[in-house]
């Protein structure tokens, strides 16, 4: 590239990112956004939560109980889970599920749940009526069925003691020796680095992509509706000059959204989980050498394949009903990924489009690096990237890219 | 006789069937303006857009003086298409300055000469404001700022006067006659007439993609017989002007089927518009 054609590609780079991010919009989209979101899902919704199961732990439930005779401690333990009971006689039915005569009084909340209670000699038998698309009647089950549990688990004891036999040595004859993380032989940092193969390369797809898709229409059919192309056409550069730079602006806008969002995702990780969940991996530089690359390669690609399919459009309409469903090209590839067992993997699916970078990610985050799976998914990423450039630059090369709709 | 500097030799430019220009041939000499007129779909923003290197000819060849494709110089051609092309959250300067160091001149030098024509284009205290809210006037007079920041040769104007008031119209053809005063060369393609016949020092009239005439205006007239260069214009575009074509978008099978599938086949009626409020 001569000194002249790498001026005009750092001026037409330039000016595209300064235009696009004087929209406060754009900021918020590549930048607010990616930086919260994880840590606003993974911080927020948990604490949401809290406050939801807060409210409801403190709510008073009214039950009803069905039984031929209740036992004492039992009947104690539901007063103190926050329910009030009246008792009744157990209804003519089958089998205790059976909802009966008592379907009416549950489905129109006149109480939160019915619990059907017998004893049969040294057995009991149980049923809990309830509405699943009630909170209240859904939280009244889930205080029975613990209050049950533990009232079962005294039982038990209770009979084994009876039985002069002792508790700890029949329920639990079998025990783990010592610290269960110290059976594991692989190291802190390739634990990392699997936990983190499993959504950074799912992340870094689906946000290259989606993060691209507004910039990638902006400079291309958002300058042809706007006719502002027509302008830069009469300028002394070439098509591919003009080609790289707005693929330069576009990887740059879209790099800086694809950090940040795994910036606040390892963020968000980092601040819910101990340190031991999630750590620095142990990559060898030969791993974070093939990362950049396979990364470079991805956003070649799928910026280039954005650009071209925005230029052939006419209107950033046309573009944006073209480039949103063509996200499920990389988002089903991307999902399928993550399931493919990566030891003893075949060679073919490094070859895959979409597939081959993701799975090298997954391998190179595991500080794996396999000659052979390096080769086949570099030289076929270099292919489809190339393949994708060239599609650009034939986009970017017709004449009637001039006419704009305005 | 004045040198020639750009030369337009059997030119023709085909979009799929459609003939949009065929074989024209034009010079054009240093120090003068040019009109292109005739009416939409004529030719007039195709051949401008030859002539600035955009299209290719698919016959013929658009050369400078020095023999070179026009499209290996364009920074030799300042160039203001009909829709300005001005990026609305950049502000006027950087408009200008973005064109300009394309072309490869230096910001001091495009700023000079931005700073001359914008007094004289009284944009001068607007060059700092970004062009989103400018009128279509200021728009107009930006663009021509931008296409004469790397000092071309040869100005390429699309309509520039298209939509503009009186007041910014009158400018922009004054600063367009001190260029030719000191010795610029503009091609200026427009529809209006009167115009074309207070501004140009030759007109080329254009119709159906061929060149009809081609003089400056009292030859037009004495060619024609007529008194009116409107009277002139009828008499050499007789024949209907065809539709324009060129700039079509191309629509597949499936689009155009899908498309008329959710079209109705007949206007709807009186009676059935009033029944639908």
């Amino acid at each position: 590239m001569s000194d002249g054609s790498f001026r005009r590609v750092r001026s037409i780079a330039k000016k595209e990112v300064v235009e696009f991010t004087r929209d406060w919009r754009t900021i918020i989209a590549i930048i607010v956004i990616p930086l919260l979101m994880f840590p606003l899902l993974f911080i927020l919704f948990p604490v949401l939560l809290e406050s939801e199961a807060a409210e409801l732990d403190a709510l008073e439930l009214s039950i009803v109980i069905q039984t031929d005779g209740l036992p004492e401690n039992l009947a104690e333990n539901i007063s103190m889970s926050g329910m009030n009971y009246t008792i009744e006689s157990l209804p003519a039915t089958t089998f205790l599920s059976e909802p009966g005569q008592d379907l009416e009084r549950v489905r129109n909340s006149s109480t939160d749940a019915v619990l059907r209670f017998e004893s049969d000699e040294e057995i009991w038998g149980y049923a809990i009526l309830h509405l699943s698309t009630s909170e209240r009647s859904n939280e009244a089950r889930n205080r029975i069925l613990n209050v049950l549990s533990v009232w079962e688990n005294s039982e038990i004891k209770e009979r084994i003691e009876q039985g002069g036999l002792d508790v700890n040595e029949t329920l639990d004859p079998l025990r783990w020796d010592g610290d269960i993380a110290a059976g594991d032989v692989a190291t802190t940092g390739e634990q990392s680095g699997m936990i983190l193969s499993l959504f950074i390369p799912l992340v870094l797809a689906i946000w290259t992509y989606s993060s691209a898709i507004q910039p990638s229409i902006d400079m291309t059919a958002g300058e042809r509706e706007r006719g502002t192309l027509e302008a830069l056409l009469c300028l002394p550069c070439t098509r591919m000059e003009l080609l790289f730079g707005k693929w330069l602006a576009v990887a740059t806008i879209t790099g800086v959204g694809v950090l940040l969002q795994i910036f606040g995702l390892l963020f968000a990780i980092g601040y819910l989980a101990t340190s031991s969940f999630i750590g620095v991996p142990q990559l060898s530089i030969a791993s974070v050498l093939l990362i950049v690359l396979a990364i470079m390669l991805f956003a070649i690609m799928v910026v280039a394949f954005e650009l071209a399919l925005a230029m052939r459009s006419h209107s950033v309409k046309e573009a944006g009903s073209i480039l949103a469903p063509a996200l499920m090209l990389i988002l089903f590839p991307a999902l399928f990924t993550q399931v493919i067992n990566l030891d003893g993997i075949e060679g073919f699916w490094f070859a895959i489009p979409v597939v081959n970078i993701l799975l090298a990610l997954r391998e190179l985050l595991m500080n794996r690096v396999i000659t052979e799976h390096v080769i086949i998914w570099a030289v076929s990423s270099v292919v489809y990237a190339t393949l994708a450039a060239y599609y650009a630059s034939r986009q970017f090369s017709r004449e009637d890219i001039v006419t704009s709709l305005s | 006789m004045a040198k020639s500097l750009l030369s337009i030799r059997g030119v023709s430019k085909n979009f799929a069937e459609v003939e949009a220009l065929q074989e024209i041939s034009l010079e054009i000499y240093s120090g003068e303006i040019v009109g292109l007129v005739g009416s939409n779909g004529a030719g007039k923003t195709t051949l401008l857009r030859l002539m600035a290197g955009v299209y290719k000819p698919s016959s013929g060849t658009v050369v400078l003086s020095n023999g070179e494709p026009v499209m290996n110089m364009r920074h030799e051609l300042g160039v203001v298409p009909e829709s300005t092309g001005l990026y609305s959250r950049l502000t006027a300067w950087e408009n200008i300055r973005y064109h300009s160091r394309m072309h490869g001149v230096k910001d001091s030098i495009a700023w000079a000469r931005t700073e001359k024509f914008a007094e004289h284009l009284d944009m001068k205290d607007s060059l700092g404001r970004h062009t989103k809210g400018f009128s279509r006037g200021m728009k107009q007079k930006t663009a021509l700022l931008r296409a004469l920041a790397h000092g071309p040769n040869i100005l390429l104007l699309d309509e520039p006067t298209a939509g503009l008031d009186i007041t910014s119209a009158r400018t922009v053809r004054a600063l367009v006659r001190q260029l030719r005063d000191e010795g610029g060369t503009v091609i200026y393609s427009t529809h209006q007439l009167a115009e074309a016949q207070q501004v140009c020092d030759r007109i080329v009239i254009i119709h159906n993609g061929e060149i009809r005439a081609d003089g400056p205006p009292q030859h037009l007239l004495d060619e024609t017989g007529t008194e009116s260069l409107e009277d002139a214009y009828v008499s050499l575009t007789l024949d209907q002007a065809r539709t324009r074509k060129e700039d079509n978008a191309k629509e597949s099978a499936f689009t155009g089927w899908w498309r008329r599938l959710f079209t109705p086949k007949t206007p709807p009626t009186t009676q059935e518009v009033i029944e639908s409020e």
